[in-house]
């Protein structure tokens, strides 16, 4: 068994543990970060990319409503590459609360989160697809963020800190020493074998899985109940600012433009596993026809694809409900020792993407605390490497960059304008990626076609530059196929319908992708 | 911009058609093809935001909307992209002036002799390819010394024996092919119509192209209200393919007018061979055609393609004894309306239209035949091959000349 | 006025119009765009598996029309595919198709599968490959829808279907089809390899590649756009050894070159060609259609005909839409679906056969539709090509035998007809 040792480990590669790795290491901590799949494949890389105004909690939840607005203009410096200032409006339609906007006016007030209420005119102006029946509309500092950016920022900070990142690491033991923490197994399901770590601390950041991890660690009862929401990518940007429905949170209250889509957000269902979540069709109905009450003529664009993410809704039932020591409003952190008598050993979970931030200092400070340190938390001041030039992003970017390049790099993922050496350098750097980890990184086949086009390219050139040999290639593509179907299948309508079926000619008809030697059935 | 244009790039499945028949694609890698910059960089477009300069190398000819089976508004996406980054980036003198045939043709008209030996010299039109970057070469019309509206003022018209039809006869017959309007006129009045003829400007399909969409609006706008007030509920017939398109598609579709009157004339405007050729599919074109016999190269131009009625203009000819009609079945012929105009355009052009020019030259016909005046134009300079509208020979073979 | 109205430009469509010229019929085709078939990869297949790997395509198309009823072929039989495809082989005649309609041929694809096939352009041939051959697979760098090693890598691996294996090998050229472009389309190539000089260039850079070991050269199907015989045939004289076309997706050099020719066929036939307008509905009388209204510049147009042959294509094209409550219809003539699945439509497994690619229209054997009763909905619509239910084509591959067969049948019911 490979052995490894360190200060901290991290559980858990999503934006809440790629948070505390950076923390962690920028308060001079030697950290690891072991994640059972890739980064950003959980609950963060599963929801619509809202960067919260706040608006949305001011009445129901002021607190995190001001810290959202806090942590937004944050990440709007230090990660500035992943996020885009949209801007957000509230608007009361014809189906919405007409009590609800001035309550919502005086929470936005009272909280701390900048507000203005505009024209109706000048709301339809800005958007004028908008539903034209609205009655009030507020203005506020909602954004758009790209959640696996802000991962990789994290990360690469993290690393010119010293930390380590070693993803497709299952943790299968947390290792106790007597009522210690001492560090923990993984499953290596890239290279095959075990790797043992040794460490002071491990914090759990497993998000909707922490309860699992809590459990191996001899921390029984951190109920975290996996919340299933659906979202729908619609194929453009029907809106350039995030528009919420001014009424109490509910299902399919926001369409959130991100990079060259817009997605509808969400429904919030209990479910056992966050392993196994479906896409229920009357779901997919009800975003739809939520959709319809923003934008009308909704269900006449292009649906391209649906995806379902688990929230993590902790329960402690050990902690009194009132204890807010514990119990930040919409995050968790459990303090193993006052609650288990178990050292070394902390978990955070809950909380939103916004606030992954605030979630890791409050995390790491009570690391320093167990262990008598005082170093103080600097994520909030200091840019990160990635957002160093410090431009917010806007969807133009990459139109505006193939321009300078288009002749001299062939464009591989046209629907999302990669191009060939954008796929190369990630294979040549990380030959273990799969297709779907290259998507996240360059949202590769995530356009209209959803790979029709540039995955029998992408399998083409991992193969030729020598990062697969041709039975992994071919499973690389099966599987790429699969898993684009995941998301299709069950909102399969109109132009996508066309679509899938040029696809299928393609795969099918002219490459017979069925019948490539020693195929074998995907599926991981 | 127009936001039913822009919705229907959710139909493209990047099938790559409208790539494959992109006659300026398949010349120069400087255009990065109708799906890149039309539906596919549309997604990376916010509101007047276009941050893609190569969108500028599109001619506009339309081909890609044609042939979409997806039914894209490719070229107007395009049209609209192109609008927004120009309206940004500001307009040359240049666009501005040969956007404007009506103040050309006016101001050439009085002087016509003059102004046509000016064109012919090559020193004046080095100092207009310096000045105003038009190439020295492209393919400017003669201004003809009698206007259409003056050769109308002095002559009395037929009495009508079949109803009444407006003519939109457009800037070209007016000042420079008066022939044309001629004998769209004769022809029609020969079938037994009352022609109206009110006055009327420019359709603002120049300005539209050169992305000058306010001015083009204006100019739409006092067109159709001419063309209704001549009668309201009559027939329109153009004999100007492109400027007929706009009436019918391009005001809307790009210009995103909702107008009621422009919808009204949209819907009552015919080419002048579709017009003729329902005549005769409804049994109603006397066929006492006097045989030409004659072999002719027939392209059928990118905007007559965009009114999405064949070539009717091939179907008529053929009703003529001893006529062959050789189809180009080239793409385009380069010069889309002013692309080819431009100095920096023009190679491309001549590239574009490579295919039909050598078809034409290699036929050595008396005649060849184009709806468009300015492919017609672009079809003669590139061939030395005369050039005429299909009504010149119903015109001939119906003993009108 | 027309004699029919055939509407849709893909195989099917243009393959009816062709038929009902060549009788003497005066025939207008509508279409919304250019037709499905310049997609294709441009051979004929009647069919590939059922879902085994089929080796004589008749015999199995007599299989499929016992055991499968509501199969397109079920109308058509081994006989009436014969026919249909022997006739329209010999419209494009021996330089532009080749092969058998007893034996399939298994032709390499561009990831490196071997595709059967029934009939192919005699550039494609030699890609029936046999025992212990050495294949040289040529990519070209600049070219990003062909990569050799993974081609060549599949086909060592693969046992021929006729026995044995190849040895294959990658070739990389860099070919520079037009200077300050990296990225070259096969189509963009194809064009350029028509001009003799690039050609010859092509040629030498290829034949540096190779050594005397290699017996039989694939290249991607760029070779030419317009004399693909010339060009395919210099470049096997030059290279000495038998060379095959590779296609490629979209845009696919060999259905364009098949699109084009029968575009051509059909226009020297007469037919009169309308595209740019979609068919969205049409007038009727009883169960007459009596005219067809097109979506065309600034109003609806409409067509009046005798006759109707209705070949728009199937779910690629929209000629059956499905609307986001999962609702399916055939929006023109709202024509009776037949195979039309209970909810879920299609499967959650990518790989499975899915129900909703079945659902279609369905015919008698005059290509009639049919109601669920299996009685004619109209007197003067036939139906041809991807519309007509029962069969996933991309899989069991036989899209083209279909549009085909189909299409004859149909304009032969009206030629019989003879009014």
């Amino acid at each position: 068994m490979k052995s490894l040792e360190t200060d901290v480990i991290v559980i858990g590669g999503g934006a809440t543990g790629s948070g505390v790795l950076r923390d962690a290491a920028m308060r001079g901590y030697r950290a690891i970060l072991v994640e059972r799949v890739d980064l950003g494949q959980g609950t963060t890389g599963r929801f619509h990319g809202l960067l919260h105004s706040g608006g949305r909690y001011v009445v129901t939840d002021p607190r995190s409503a001001t810290e959202c607005a806090q942590e937004t203009a944050i990440l709007s410096k230090i990660a500035a590459d992943a996020v885009e200032q949209t801007g957000g409006l509230f608007v009361t339609t014809p189906a919405d609360d007409p009590e609800y906007a001035d309550k919502f006016a005086a929470a936005c007030l009272a909280t701390d989160v900048p507000v203005q209420e505009i024209a109706v005119a000048e709301a339809l102006r800005r958007e004028p697809r908008l539903n034209p029946k609205i009655s009030r509309a507020f203005a506020v500092n909602d954004g758009s963020v790209d959640a696996w950016k802000l991962i990789w920022g994290n990360v690469h900070s993290a690393m010119e800190y010293g930390a380590q990142v070693l993803t497709y690491h299952w943790v299968t033991q947390v290792l106790r020493d007597g009522d210690r923490v001492c560090g923990v197994v993984c499953r290596d399901d890239v290279h095959g074998g075990e790797v043992r770590i040794d460490a002071d601390f491990v914090i759990n950041a497993g998000g909707v899985w922490a309860g699992q991890i809590a459990d191996m660690a001899g921390c029984p009862d951190v109920q975290v109940v996996p919340g299933r929401g659906v979202m729908i990518a619609m194929n453009h940007r029907l809106v350039n600012t995030v528009v919420n429905r001014c009424d109490p949170p509910g299902d399919g209250d926001i369409i959130v433009p991100i990079h060259t889509v817009c997605v509808i957000g969400t429904t919030d269902t209990k479910v056992d596993s966050p392993d196994d979540l479906p896409i229920p069709r009357d779901e997919v109905q009800q975003m739809l026809d939520a959709g319809e009450v923003l934008v009308p003529g909704f269900r006449q664009s292009r649906a391209l694809h649906a995806w379902a993410g688990a929230r993590p809704l902790v329960k402690d039932t050990r902690v009194a409900a009132d204890d807010t020591r514990h119990m930040s409003r919409g995050m968790a952190a459990f303090d193993h020792l006052e609650r288990d008598g178990v050292r070394g050993f902390l978990t955070i979970s809950g909380g939103k993407a916004t606030t992954f931030r605030l979630m890791a200092q409050v995390v790491v400070d009570q690391m320093c605390e167990q262990r008598g340190d005082t170093r103080p938390c600097r994520t909030g001041d200091e840019v990160m490497p990635t957002a160093r030039e410090g431009r917010n992003y806007t969807v133009g970017h990459r139109l505006a960059d193939r321009e300078g390049d288009r002749l001299d790099d062939p464009l591989i993922c046209e629907c999302e304008l990669v191009t060939r050496s954008m796929i190369e350098e990630h294979l040549t750097e990380t030959p273990t990626a799969s297709f779907d980890d290259i998507r996240r990184q360059m949202r590769l086949g995530m356009g209209p076609c959803q790979g029709g086009f540039c995955s029998m390219r992408a399998t083409g050139i991992g193969h030729e530059i020598g990062a697969l040999d041709a039975a992994r290639a071919n499973d690389r593509l099966r599987l790429f196929l699969t898993n684009r179907w995941i998301g299709l299948h069950t909102i399969l309508h109109g132009d996508q319908v066309h679509q899938t079926v040029l696809d299928k000619w393609i795969f099918d008809g002219t490459l017979d992708v069925e019948h490539l030697p020693q195929a074998q059935e995907a599926g991981q | 911009m127009n936001d039913e244009m822009r919705a229907s790039l959710d139909h493209c499945v990047k099938c790559t058609v409208c790539e494959a028949h992109c006659p300026v694609a398949a010349v120069t890698p400087l255009f990065p093809g109708p799906k890149y910059v039309g539906p596919q960089g549309e997604r990376f477009r916010e509101s007047g935001t276009s941050v893609d300069i190569s969108l500028d190398y599109c001619s506009g000819c339309g081909i890609c909307t044609h042939v979409c089976p997806q039914d894209v508004k490719i070229a107007e996406i395009n049209a609209q992209a192109r609008h927004e980054m120009k309206s940004r980036k500001g307009i040359s003198v240049r666009d501005r002036l040969i956007s404007r045939p009506m103040v050309t043709g006016r101001l050439s008209a009085p002087v016509a002799p003059i102004a046509n030996a000016v064109l012919r010299n090559g020193l004046a039109r080095r100092a207009l390819s310096a000045t105003l970057r038009i190439h020295r070469k492209a393919p400017l019309p003669a201004s003809a010394r009698m206007t259409l509206r003056r050769w109308l003022r002095g002559r009395t018209q037929a009495p009508a024996k079949r109803g009444t039809i407006v003519y939109f006869h457009g800037c070209a017959a007016n000042f420079y092919e008066v022939e044309t309007g001629r004998m769209t006129i004769e022809v029609l009045e020969h079938l037994g119509y009352r022609v109206l003829t009110p006055k009327q400007g420019c359709c603002g399909l120049p300005l539209q192209s050169n992305g000058l969409f306010d001015d083009a609006r204006q100019h739409v706008h006092s067109l159709v209200s001419a063309l209704d007030g001549a009668g309201h509920g009559l027939p329109i017939v153009a004999s100007s393919t492109s400027c007929g398109l706009m009436l019918k598609r391009e005001a809307h579709e790009i210009l995103g007018m909702e107008d009621a009157t422009l919808a009204s004339v949209g819907a009552r405007t015919f080419d002048i061979c579709e017009f003729l050729l329902d005549l005769h599919d409804h049994g109603e074109l006397p066929l006492d055609l006097a045989p030409i016999e004659m072999t002719i190269p027939y392209h059928a131009p990118c905007q007559l393609r965009g009114h999405g009625i064949g070539t009717p203009a091939v179907e008529l000819m053929k009703l003529i004894p001893g006529v062959t009609v050789v189809e180009s079945n080239a793409a385009c012929c380069g010069v889309a309306g002013t692309y080819g105009l431009k100095r920096e355009k023009y190679d491309i052009a001549m590239a574009v239209g490579a295919p039909l020019f050598n078809m034409v030259r290699d036929m050595h016909p008396p005649l060849a035949v184009c709806d468009s005046e300015t492919c017609r134009w672009q079809i003669a300079t590139a061939t030395g091959v005369e050039t005429v509208h299909p009504i010149a020979l119903i015109h001939r073979a119906y003993g009108l000349s | 006025m027309s004699d029919v109205v055939v509407v849709g430009a893909g195989l099917a469509g243009l393959t009816a119009a062709i038929r009902l010229a060549r009788a003497g019929r005066a025939v207008t085709l509508l279409s919304a765009g250019v037709g499905g078939l310049q997609l294709s990869q441009g051979t004929v297949d009647l069919l590939g598996y059922t879902p085994d790997r089929v080796h004589h395509p008749l015999d199995a198309i007599d299989r499929t029309a016992d055991a499968d009823h509501a199969h397109p072929y079920h109308h058509l039989r081994a006989d009436g595919v014969r026919h249909a495809v022997e006739w329209f082989a010999e419209v494009l005649g021996p330089g532009e198709l080749v092969g058998s309609l007893q034996t399939n041929v298994h032709l390499p694809t561009a990831v490196g599968a071997l595709r059967p096939t029934a009939l192919m352009p005699p550039s494609m041939a030699a890609g029936d490959l046999r025992d212990g051959a050495n294949v040289a697979i040529i990519g070209l760098r600049r070219l990003k829808d062909l990569y050799p090693d993974l081609i060549a890598d599949n086909l060592s691996r693969t046992d021929l279907p006729s026995g044995g294996r190849v040895n294959a090998r990658g070739v990389h050229v860099d070919f520079v089809v037009r200077d300050g472009e990296s990225d070259s389309s096969g189509l963009v190539t194809a064009r350029a390899l028509d001009d003799s000089s690039t050609l010859l260039r092509f040629a030498d850079a290829m034949a540096r590649e190779l050594t005397d070991d290699d017996h039989v050269v694939g290249v991607p199907a760029v070779l030419g756009l317009v004399d693909t015989q010339t060009v395919w045939s210099t470049l096997q004289t030059r290279l000495g050894r038998p060379v095959f076309e590779i296609p490629l997706p979209p845009p696919s050099v060999p259905g364009i070159r098949m699109n084009a020719s029968l575009t051509a066929h059909a226009k020297a036939a007469g037919v009169r060609f309308v595209m740019g307008g979609r068919v969205v509905g049409a007038t009727r009388e009883g169960t007459r259609i009596t005219g067809l209204q097109t979506d065309t510049a600034g109003r609806l147009r409409l067509t009046r005909s005798p006759w109707i042959v209705f070949a728009p294509g199937g779910f690629e094209s929209g000629a059956i839409d499905v609307d986001s409550y999962g609702a399916i219809r055939e929006p023109v003539f709202d024509l009776p679906l037949a195979h039309v699945p209970s909810d879920p439509v299609v499967s959650a497994d990518y790989w499975a056969d899915h129900p909703l690619f079945r659902t279609g229209v369905a015919v008698d054997h005059s290509m009639r539709p049919v109601d669920p009763t299996g009685a004619a909905v109209l007197d003067n619509l036939v139906v041809a090509g991807g519309l007509i239910a029962g069969a996933t084509r991309w899989r069991e591959k036989s899209g083209e035998g279909i549009a085909i067969a189909t299409a004859v049948r149909a304009a032969d019911t009206i030629i019989e007809d003879g009014s």
